[in-house]
């Protein structure tokens, strides 16, 4: 890791304003395998993901910028409305222990607490988590200069692709997002609250925040210089909502799952589904809503036959790579299990 | 071989303790203890006594290589290729040896003997080295260092290495230089192309046999790369002085590193010492000095302090050795009666620009059959070059042995353990799988692929197979001082095996002393050079010669005490740190007391190997082979989730044998590690190696999946007191034979509950779901 | 163990501030197993290294040195946490608890007498990270099944296959308390 230098933020705004770059900026760099932005000041959070990039070679800022202590973006908080505010810096521990979450939102808490280990759980904060770079191995790589880190080919077409997406795959670059509880959270239609150095703030809709290589090839999210997470919103729990979340990986801890999926419903008094949210993890460059698949529960009654249904509709447009093929009826069965497992839930 | 030693007969149990011991005569040399008792007979062999490390390493504070600081050391970092197959052009060290901090700094690779540019061979393959005040100050002149390449074409995996126009890693006269892995040890073979061999084994006729059989299974199986993954990495601090060389390693094998740093620096052996206190792990990694040995002993002598080389965990990954890759075609014949006709094996492996990868003998000697055919060829890849681990050789053979048997046992309507009863001469192995089958209720077992679904179980079962290695090179010494304090002091070193208990226990047995009044000094070669801790080898070979050693001290102080009292020592016994006189027991004295009559401060005795009292099999220099093999049988049932792909191993019942066992607890702790390292050999674990670049693209504990301790199976481990009279312990190592039959086991138990072979390792949900729908299947 | 035996450099703890700290050599407080030490480190120096390298306390390892084995487990707060990944800097006046700060070889927590009991050791190089999350968890509940414990070790990696071992010595010492308790 190359020397840097360390500042204390004194607020999010502070943050905001002496950062220069993202991370994701930061990594970007016409030529060569060496990070190109060494003057870099960047912001750094719980830091699981940032300093392993410095390790690694794949970013080496002159300066961070500390906010990890910053009491504004902590806790969370129930609000007078229902609906509950993460502080952006509190850890996956605490919200995979707390009560309210867990009673409201089992499909974001499920997420949170299968996510990486114990200890990076008391270390990763909620927005961390949502930011980390992909997992992809050619994007890790120092010495491969993908598309994404602002080269001119993407590795994995042609090279090993069995962790990559299926869907929406062939726009250049072929990355899975990272973050499962991100995909609870898109099922649970989130807000994200942001603050920028002059003290704007905007709320951005999860539907919003992530983008795919379509749109822009070297970010994963809307987020840029000068903006930082605040806070995370989740919407008034009612007694209609049910959710759940399964993930599948080849190993059961600290391991990226092959394939995640979150699943909301509004079940109404009838039985019949009113809101329908399933959203798919490792299957696509975002967090990724499987329409397909909603149209067929939306304003029905969901039942074994309906929810495999919705399963291989939402496998039906998939696009697998020479090597990934495999996550087709993966992720069908865990589609199918997981609308069952949030339609029988209480 | 000590044929002109003195010897007395001597009478010796023999067979399964619990079906019954016989005795035998056999002669054993003068200078070594009567035979010892069974097990039941004994006071802390065969008893759990606790790890003589434990208290060390669950407070932090053994010492490990890396924890080694020395005053003025120095770090050292290695420039490693980027390329898999590269002329290099140019290499400049300049700026690298001014940038501020460093002290030396050295290449790696040298210039062909025609005077052509050295080529590198594999991605990571180290280049230069420097050492720095700093590590930091040694990675950020590695990155100064100026090269140039001429690339050339390569080949990273087996296919292509295989072809006809492949690029060569080796031409025909490099040969001599290919670095070699061990097991089996061949000279002179055919290269063509990228692919050397084959190493031939035949008997009988193979034609023959074929033509005979009533039935035939034939599978092609391929198994992949793995790594040691050992939690410490591969660390060495090297601090040349002017008149010798001392040395820290994280080692298997402390006097073999101190033979081959003697060698490779012209010293003498006597100015060369090698110390591993705390080893943290090495499962075959780390039996070498190596090259990485090699450099930090030449920065340090260049830069006139001590020098510390620590791999990062990429550079573990990439180039600190592997288990090779297999490609075998395997072909059984039977007749009805289940009688084996004919065994040909064909394989291929690759252990990248290293030679050594084959698949073992497990096929050749298992199983009776007259008519036998092994062919086996190293195939030359771009990648880093293997070292042996756990079970080298015979865990990939393994893994088509036992499926073939299984699917023959079905081809034949034979319950696979019925069928192994008819081909398996091994009593030993016959009663492991009497056991093992009634502990895992196998009578239950169901037909293939009976279970309806999603989830379906099955039960499997495979045995293994390894050859009994002795060091002859192996001593102890122990030493009584005149305080009453006793000492074990050997080169042998504890990877995390528990040598060093065994030790303990053994040496107090025979001292009627308690196992916490032995105090264990070793992994330090000026003490007598003990064996490596490879090859299954290290109980056999150090335990017998401490005993021994234990033996011969007692005799001395009991003559201390004999003339002190006028008696004849023979009337002379120690029983719980008390001598006493058989004729007048109120004649008795404290062992300090007993200590106290010594003339001398301190005695000792060195004592090393001896040949096994009935002879080897084979001897080559320092080592020999047993005339018992090592077996062992595994049966395991797992769930396989057929929507997922998901295979939960769900049980393990693990029958071995390891002569007399000296420490259960310690026995079990070994085995659960081979079953779980070969659970992840069997589901999750592969060196990835991409194609295009012939980088590793999972250099790292996160991409490199090794099974971690969620889902655990229950483990049964079932370990048989079989005594053969061998050696003055009669024990036997286990680590290896833990390991081998586990992939092969979940193989046919996964058979049993899908009704599908799954020729290909790792056993992935990918892997599992393309064997059960095919690919690109969009149901559920 | 008492808790200021090092008093000079109290004065030099980070508080937040608009400081700009390195990227060179700086001084820098630690609270480790109740000690207050002053160390000099650089901002890129990791939890881990400044234990290790400054302060001598090399029973925490470093394995993977990326979070993903959980061998440098030490305690922040009461809380454990991979010190690989953390900056020493980042935790100037933490509570930070290490292997060499939950018992010694005459004071043995009740954890580690219960790893020597059930030979929950190999090699022994993750032991000291083990060590520390089955105590973290005892502290926590100290009625255990097997998936609290296997949840607690979830982030450890051991090549030696110690983990039957260790769930079964954190099984004791849960049907002990029980006992104890009745």
């Amino acid at each position: 890791m190359e020397a840097f230098e360390w500042q204390q933020a004194a607020s999010p705004e502070n943050a905001a304003s002496l950062a220069t770059h993202t991370t994701t900026e930061a990594m970007l760099s016409a030529q060569g395998t060496r990070a190109a932005f060494t003057q870099a000041m960047l912001i750094k959070a719980g830091g699981v993901d940032l300093i392993g990039l410095m390790k690694d070679g794949l970013v080496s800022p002159v300066r961070l910028i500390d906010i990890n202590h910053l009491p504004e973006l902590q806790g969370i908080s129930e609000n007078a409305g229902g609906g509950f505010t993460i502080g952006a810096l509190t850890t996956l521990a605490q919200i995979a222990t707390h009560a309210g979450l867990m009673k409201h939102y089992p499909a974001f808490v499920q997420a949170v607490t299968t996510a990486a280990s114990p200890q990076i759980r008391n270390r990763a904060t909620l927005a961390g988590n949502l930011l980390q770079r992909p997992r992809c191995w050619y994007l890790r790589s120092a010495a491969h200069h993908c598309l994404r880190k602002g080269g001119e080919h993407c590795f994995a077409y042609a090279g090993d692709n069995r962790y990559h997406a299926i869907l929406a795959n062939h726009d250049g670059c072929a990355i899975v997002h990272p973050s499962t509880p991100a995909t609870a959270l898109l099922a649970l239609q989130a807000q994200i609250e942001s603050v920028s150095a002059n003290g704007v703030q905007r709320v951005i809709s999860i539907d919003d925040f992530f983008v795919l290589p379509s749109i822009d090839l070297h970010h994963e999210n809307v987020l840029r210089t000068g903006e930082l997470i605040t806070a995370i919103n989740l919407p008034a729990p009612h007694h209609t909502h049910r959710s759940a979340y399964l993930q599948l990986g080849e190993k059961t801890a600290f391991d990226w799952p092959l394939a995640a999926v979150a699943v909301f419903f509004a079940i109404d008094d009838k039985g019949i589904c009113q809101q329908t949210r399933i959203v798919l993890g490792g299957a696509a460059p975002t967090p990724w809503r499987a329409r397909e698949a909603e149209r067929i529960i939306e304003g029905s009654k969901i039942d074994q036959n309906n929810a495999r249904s919705a399963a291989e509709a939402a496998i039906a447009v998939a696009t697998p790579l020479s090597g990934n093929a495999y996550k087709l009826p993966l992720l069908c069965t865990l589609i199918n299990r997981t609308i069952m497992k949030a339609a029988t839930s209480e | 071989m000590d044929n002109n030693t003195p010897k007395r007969d001597e009478l010796l149990s023999v067979g399964m303790a619990h079906l019954g011991l016989k005795k035998v005569t056999r002669e054993i040399p003068d200078d070594e203890p009567p035979a010892l008792p069974p097990n039941a007979g004994l006071n802390f062999i065969g008893r759990s006594s606790p790890r003589w490390d434990a208290v060390d390493k669950v407070t932090g504070a053994a010492c490990y290589t890396v924890d080694v600081q020395l005053p003025g050391m120095l770090f050292a970092a290695v420039m490693r290729s980027p390329l898999p197959h590269a002329r290099i052009r140019s290499l400049d060290l300049v700026a690298a040896r001014n940038f501020p901090g460093v002290r030396a700094a050295v290449t790696l690779i040298e210039a062909l003997s025609d005077g052509s540019a050295p080529a590198v061979l594999y991605v990571g393959q180290p280049i230069a080295a420097i050492a720095a005040e700093t590590l930091d100050a040694a990675e950020a002149a590695i990155q100064l260092i100026g090269i140039e390449f001429d690339p050339l074409p390569f080949a990273v995996d087996l296919d292509s290495a295989m072809k006809p126009d492949a690029s060569v890693v080796y031409q025909k006269n490099e040969v001599a230089h290919i670095p070699f892995i061990g097991f089996p040890f061949v000279g002179e073979l055919p290269l063509e192309g990228n692919v050397r061999g084959p190493n031939k084994m035949v008997q009988g006729n193979i034609n023959d046999g074929f033509s005979s059989a009533d039935f035939i299974v034939e599978e092609t199986f391929s198994t992949q790369v793995q790594t040691h993954c050992c939690m410490e990495p591969h660390a060495i601090v090297a601090d040349w002085h002017e008149d010798r060389l001392d040395v820290w390693m994280s080692t298997q094998f402390t006097a073999g590193v101190r033979a081959q740093l003697a060698a490779t620096f012209r010293l003498p052996l006597s100015r060369v010492r090698v110390r591993a206190q705390a080893i943290g792990g090495g499962f075959g990694s780390k039996s070498q000095l190596g090259q990485y040995g090699k450099t930090a002993v030449m920065l340090s002598r260049m830069a006139k302090a001590p020098v510390r080389l620590v791999y990062r965990r990429d550079e573990e990954q990439m180039d600190s050795g592997n288990r090779p890759s297999s490609r075998q075609h395997l072909r059984i014949g039977a007749s009805r009666d289940g009688k084996l006709t004919a065994i040909s094996l064909h394989a291929w492996g690759s252990a990248g620009v290293a030679q050594g990868a084959g698949v073992g003998n497990i096929a050749m000697a298992l199983y009776v059959c007259p008519n036998l055919e092994s062919l086996q060829y190293d195939v030359f890849t771009n990648t880093s070059p293997s070292t042996a681990m756990r079970g080298p050789g015979n865990t990939q053979g393994a893994f088509a042995l036992e499926q073939s048997i299984d699917a023959l046992a079905e081809k034949l309507s034979f319950d696979p353990v019925a069928l192994r009863d008819v081909i398996d001469l091994s009593p030993v192995r016959r009663e492991e799988r009497r056991l093992g089958a009634l502990k895992m209720g196998w009578a239950q077992r169901k037909s293939p692929g009976f279970d309806s679904g999603p989830v379906k179980r099955g039960l499997g079962m495979a045995q293994s197979l390894w050859p009994t290695n002795i060091q002859l090179n192996a001593a102890c010494e122990v030493r009584l001082w005149r305080d009453g304090k006793v000492e074990v002091l050997s080169s042998v070193q504890d990877i995390g095996t528990g040598v060093g208990t065994l030790l303990k226990q053994v040496v107090a047995e025979e001292l009627g002393l308690r196992p916490e009044a032995i105090e264990i000094r070793i992994g330090d070669t000026e003490f007598p050079s003990g064996p490596p801790s490879y090859g299954s080898r290290t109980s056999a070979s150090i335990t017998p010669p401490a005993r021994s050693a234990a033996w011969q001290i007692k005799n001395a102080l009991l003559q201390s005490v004999a003339s002190h009292w006028r008696l004849d020592p023979q009337q002379l016994t120690i029983q719980d740190s008390w001598i006493q006189s058989a004729d007048n027991p109120s004649q008795r004295m404290s062992w300090q007391e007993a200590a106290s009559t010594l003339r001398t401060d301190r005695i000792s005795v060195v004592t090393g190997r001896s040949d096994d009292y009935a002879g080897f099999r084979s001897s080559h220099g320092d080592a020999a082979i047993a005339l018992n093999d090592l077996g062992g049988v595994q049966f395991v049932s797992v769930a396989v989730d057929t929507q997922t792909g998901v295979i939960h191993v769900e049980r393990v019942v693990a029958v071995h044998d390891c002569g007399r066992p000296i420490n259960p607890l310690q026995i079990e702790s070994q085995i659960h590690g081979g079953i779980l390292m070969g659970i992840s050999y069997a589901l999750l674990e592969e060196r990835i190696i991409d194609p295009h670049t012939g980088w590793m693209l999972n250099p790292n504990f996160i991409d490199y999946k090794f099974a971690g301790p969620s889902g655990l199976p229950q483990i049964d481990v079932m370990v048989l007191e079989n005594y053969q009279g061998f050696s003055a312990t009669d024990a036997y190592g286990v680590a290896e034979p833990a390991n081998i039959a586990t992939a092969a086991a979940i193989a046919n138990a996964v058979y049993n509950a899908i009704g599908i072979r799954i020729n290909t390792l790792p056993m992935t949900p990918a892997r599992i779901l393309q064997a059960l729908h095919g690919a690109d299947r969009r149901t559920c | 163990m008492s808790d200021k035996t090092h008093e000079t450099g109290t004065d030099q703890i980070i508080k937040p501030s608009a400081e700009i700290f390195g990227p060179g050599t700086i001084s820098m407080v630690l609270n480790v197993n109740g000690i207050l030490q002053s160390i000099e480190m650089e901002p890129r120096t990791t939890l881990a290294e400044a234990l290790r390298t400054s302060l001598k306390l090399t029973g925490t390892k470093v394995a993977c040195n990326h979070g993903a084995c959980s061998a440098c487990t030490v305690w922040l707060d009461d809380l454990p946490v991979a010190a690989c990944g953390i900056l020493a800097i980042e935790v100037v006046s933490r509570k930070i608890t290490t292997i060499e700060g939950l018992g010694d070889a005459d004071h043995l927590h009740p954890v580690q007498k219960s790893f020597i009991e059930h030979d929950a050791i190999q090699c022994g190089f993750c032991t000291p990270g083990m060590v520390m999350s089955c105590a973290a968890l005892l502290a926590r509940n100290p009625h255990l099944g097997v998936e609290e414990v296997e949840t607690a070790i979830s982030g450890h990696l051991c090549r030696c296959g110690t983990y039957p071992h260790v769930v079964q010595a954190m099984l004791s010492l849960s049907a002990e308390q029980e006992a104890d308790h009745g």
